[in-house]
């Protein structure tokens, strides 16, 4: 059964300054007594997520709403498993696609081909089952004859469709989105996005942060709002954004 | 106004829950480790993609990994066998096994500082096992270490070096090399990663060891004043435990000893250390 469950999660961010990630700092912050507390300003850190509790089942769809900075793209990142909690756990239940980077594990010199490849293997994607959706990936990209050439010499339209096309190959049980992703020209689109909402309707679970409402109310049937890291409310997708826009 | 702090709705008072204590730790790093042996694909695809790209598109190809060794050995062997009055036909294969044993030893060494670092892009975008940046890592050095290797067989063969039944031990010494790239990668990856002076530092480090190891002078040459220098160096012992066999002699058991130890020495500190940071490793990205 796919699930998500987060208990308690607590997500604190060192942020280092050239001082503060030198090991002589480190080593003169261990050593001399008295130096302890005017370096001590050099190593701050941000609570980027505090204390957020949360269980998704199957079916749920989640939009987090919330300012810039309010936490949702680390939030994200801890339910993907990028981010492990300072405090608190994490348990997922199911294979996690995170549609962030489209481009993540490219490589301009390798072929279309070997892209498909390494970009799977990325994705949590077996060799096998990869290959097997080569066909398929070539025929929803049009790249035809550019499969066979490295992806420097595609334009960056070419390149963005193999990158769609590959991360949109297999329905992944949890899918985790930082805004809706598009691509290409305005014919591709129309393509991209019917594959699109393919996937986000056949996966189990989905989690989106997005600034875009109607979107949200489009695919979402529960919203979250985020503010300073911390969840301020869980509810309907009206309710939610009343209180965003209200609060 | 002073009362009414309305910014927070969800009650701040209660403490929040302890940080995971060492054993959990230890468990998430054998689970990382688990999972990066299974994405064997992932980390050879990488590892060799490395190569390809450093090499794609130039005539030779990987083989000028070959031609710079053998050119630095042959310039290097002509120099220092008229130095040390020692004859070339002895020096040579000396020479060049040390060198090319060396080379890997300190690639490994050095690039361990990167494996977290390099990584960034997948570190921060999938929950990919840490552990596949040290292992690709050492895929890449042992294609490198794999076609230097080829300028072996036919020096040999030029230079009528005994081959006995003692060659074979020359892979016991090639594994004690992947074996400890793995905790060099964990520990230097790791320590890296967090303070970013690092890397200059062990770069500089092995520069030093390079001149301090019996690879350009022979430990005879120097065993009557400096015997430490060839006994109690790990890179020197390791060297041996690779270079010996292939040049017909069998290794001390010394040496094994110093190897073995270096080993689990190692272990000892990159586990627990590797353990405790692991997590945190995305976040000083």
């Amino acid at each position: 059964m796919t699930s998500i469950v987060l208990d308690r999660v607590t997500v604190d961010f060192p942020i280092y300054n050239a001082r503060g990630r030198s090991l002589k700092t480190e080593l003169l912050r261990r050593t001399v007594g008295g130096y302890i507390d005017s370096q001590e300003d050099s190593h701050v850190s941000i609570m980027a997520l505090r204390d957020i509790s949360l269980t998704l089942n199957k079916g749920d769809r989640l939009g987090l709403v919330g300012r810039n900075g309010a936490g949702k793209s680390t939030l994200l990142r801890v339910l993907s498993g990028v981010y492990e909690p300072s405090i608190g756990s994490v348990t997922v239940e199911g294979a996690v696609s995170a549609l962030t980077d489209m481009m993540m594990g490219m490589d301009p010199e390798a072929t279309g081909f070997e892209n498909i490849i390494l970009r799977s293997v990325f994705l949590g994607i077996s060799v096998d089952q990869a290959k097997r959706s080569v066909p398929e990936i070539e025929e929803f990209s049009e790249l035809g004859n550019f499969m066979h050439l490295p992806m420097r010499t595609y334009s960056s339209g070419m390149k963005l469709r193999l990158a769609f096309a590959v991360t949109t190959a297999v329905t992944p049980e949890i899918l985790i989105m930082d805004e809706i992703i598009g691509a290409g020209d305005s014919a591709f689109l129309a393509k991209a996005e019917a594959r699109l909402n393919r996937i986000i309707g056949d996966s189990h679970i989905l989690v989106i942060a997005s600034h875009d409402e109607f979107m949200m109310r489009r695919f979402c049937n529960k919203a979250a709002l985020m503010q300073e890291g911390r969840l301020i409310k869980l509810g309907t997708v009206d309710e939610v954004l009343a209180a965003y826009h209200g609060g | 106004m002073t009362q009414t702090d309305d910014a927070d709705p969800i009650a701040e008072d209660r403490p929040l829950p302890l940080p995971p204590n060492f054993a959990r730790h230890l468990a998430l790093a054998a689970a990382d480790f688990r999972r990066g042996s299974h994405d064997w694909r992932a980390w050879v695809l990488l590892g060799m993609n490395d190569i390809r790209q450093r090499y794609r598109r130039s005539r030779l190809g990987q083989f000028w990994i070959t031609l710079s060794m053998a050119v630095t050995i042959a310039s290097l062997a002509m120099v220092y066998a008229y130095l040390f009055h020692t004859s070339f036909q002895k020096y040579l294969p000396f020479l060049a096994v040390g060198m090319i044993a060396w080379g890997a030893i300190s690639a490994i060494v050095t690039e361990a500082c990167t494996v977290f670092t390099g990584a960034e892009i997948y570190l921060r975008q999938v929950p990919i096992a840490k552990t596949v940046f040290v292992h690709r890592m050492l895929v890449r050095n042992l294609v490198m270490l794999a076609h230097n290797a080829v300028i072996l067989p036919p020096l040999f063969y030029f230079l009528d070096v005994p081959v006995t039944w003692a060659l074979p031990l020359a892979l016991v010494g090639v594994a004690f090399v992947i074996i400890n790239g793995i905790w060099v990668g964990l520990l230097f990856g790791t320590l890296c990663a967090r303070f970013r002076d690092m890397p200059q530092m062990i770069g500089s480090i092995m520069q030093i060891i390079y001149y301090l190891s019996p690879i350009m002078w022979m430990p005879e040459q120097l065993y009557d004043r400096l015997p430490w220098l060839v006994d109690y160096n790990p890179v020197s012992c390791i060297l041996a435990l690779i270079r010996e066999p292939l040049l017909g002699r069998m290794p001390r058991l010394w040496d094994v000893e110093v190897v073995v130890a270096m080993t689990i020495v190692g272990y000892l500190i990159a586990i627990p250390f590797f353990a405790r940071f692991r997590a945190r490793i995305a976040y000083w990205l």
